[in-house]
């Protein structure tokens, strides 16, 4: 039972951070919460004995998908409903 | 009032649904396995790399990843297309 | 729009260990956990974190968008051109026939738990070397592609 716990805490980690991206309405603060949340799931892919997936989510998932975002961020507007 | 009723009801009703489904799960013990025991007995002599996951990645299924790499291709291509009108400081041609 | 003095030194200092750490799990794809999509991706990380602190003018200089692009179609080629090659050995497309030959990447590797040797696994290495450089050239290719849209945009 005690080697399940950093998984719970993994896994509440998980819902509270796809709830934030889904509540913001700064869409910056959206994309972080998105990157933690990649973060996060590539732990769980790592506790889960996977550790190609873990490094591969965590270097697309984390990393590049973030600097994607936040550079079409740059490009259009940084709250809902406003262009630029 | 009413709505968020229904949604939690609704919400309650799936994770209900799926929690039931994973908890018959046998988790690490598939029912079908004679083709993971034909990857773990002879991938190491017939592709003669340790790790299992690139010998089936890069050997038994190599279709797979030649598809994989074809993709990113295309996506890359679409991406440099999309951009490379604004880089040369050309115009759009209206009709 | 290039980041403060200290974030461009540490840029400097980490993208050489970035690059050998992906190069690294590039080339050991075949004994540890990894292999070319997932070095690939490592590498592209350290181009990102070069193109975030400096300028796009000053990166450009030396990061260039035609070799990125040369790197990937070199890479798809390879990888190609690696499976064809077996039908010159008379065996089918993606047949495995450097394995147990002897030659390069031919040692014959025992059955179970073994210490691990990097000349080993035929055709594997190869496949990963081409797709590593493939992924390399591609994921940083489209931050740079991106970021030139920014630039003509003004913005």
């Amino acid at each position: 039972m005690i080697e399940q716990v950093p998984q719970i805490l993994v896994l509440i980690g998980l819902i509270i951070s796809a709830v934030l991206t889904f509540h913001f309405k700064d869409l910056l603060a959206a994309i972080l919460a998105a990157g933690l949340f990649s973060f996060l799931i590539s732990l769980e892919f790592y506790i889960l004995q996977a550790p190609d997936v873990a490094i591969s989510q965590a270097a697309i998932g984390a990393g590049l998908t973030t600097a994607i975002f936040i550079i079409a961020i740059r490009a259009t507007g940084r709250f809902e409903g406003e262009s630029s | 009032m009413k709505k968020m009723l229904v949604m939690g009801v609704s919400l309650f009703i799936i994770a209900a649904f799926f929690g039931v489904m994973a908890l018959n799960l046998t988790f690490g013990s598939p029912t079908m396995t004679d083709m993971d025991d034909y990857f773990l007995r002879h991938g190491q002599e017939q592709t003669g790399s340790n790790n299992e996951c690139t010998a089936v990645v890069f050997d038994f299924r190599g279709f797979d990843t030649l598809g994989e790499s074809t993709v990113l291709f295309c996506g890359i291509i679409g991406v440099a297309l999309m951009f490379r009108k604004m880089q040369g400081g050309e115009e759009y041609e209206d009709e | 729009m290039r980041m403060s003095r200290i974030v461009r030194t540490a840029a400097d200092i980490l993208y050489p260990a970035i690059l050998i750490f992906g190069l690294y799990i590039v080339a050991h794809g075949h004994l540890t956990p990894g292999g070319g999509f997932q070095g690939g991706a490592v590498i592209a990380t350290g181009g990102a974190l070069v193109i975030v602190a400096y300028n796009y003018k000053e990166v450009t200089g030396w990061l260039k968008k035609n070799v990125l692009t040369g790197q990937e179609v070199t890479g798809l080629v390879g990888f190609i051109g690696v499976g064809l090659l077996a039908l010159a050995f008379g065996q089918g497309f993606f047949f495995n026939y450097l394995v147990g030959s002897g030659s390069i990447f031919g040692i014959p590797v025992p059955y179970g738990i073994n210490a691990g040797e990097l000349n080993t696994a035929g055709t594997v290495p190869l496949m990963n070397f081409a797709v590593g450089i493939e992924v390399w050239g591609g994921l940083t290719v489209v931050i740079l592609y991106m970021l030139s849209g920014l630039e003509k945009e003004g913005c």
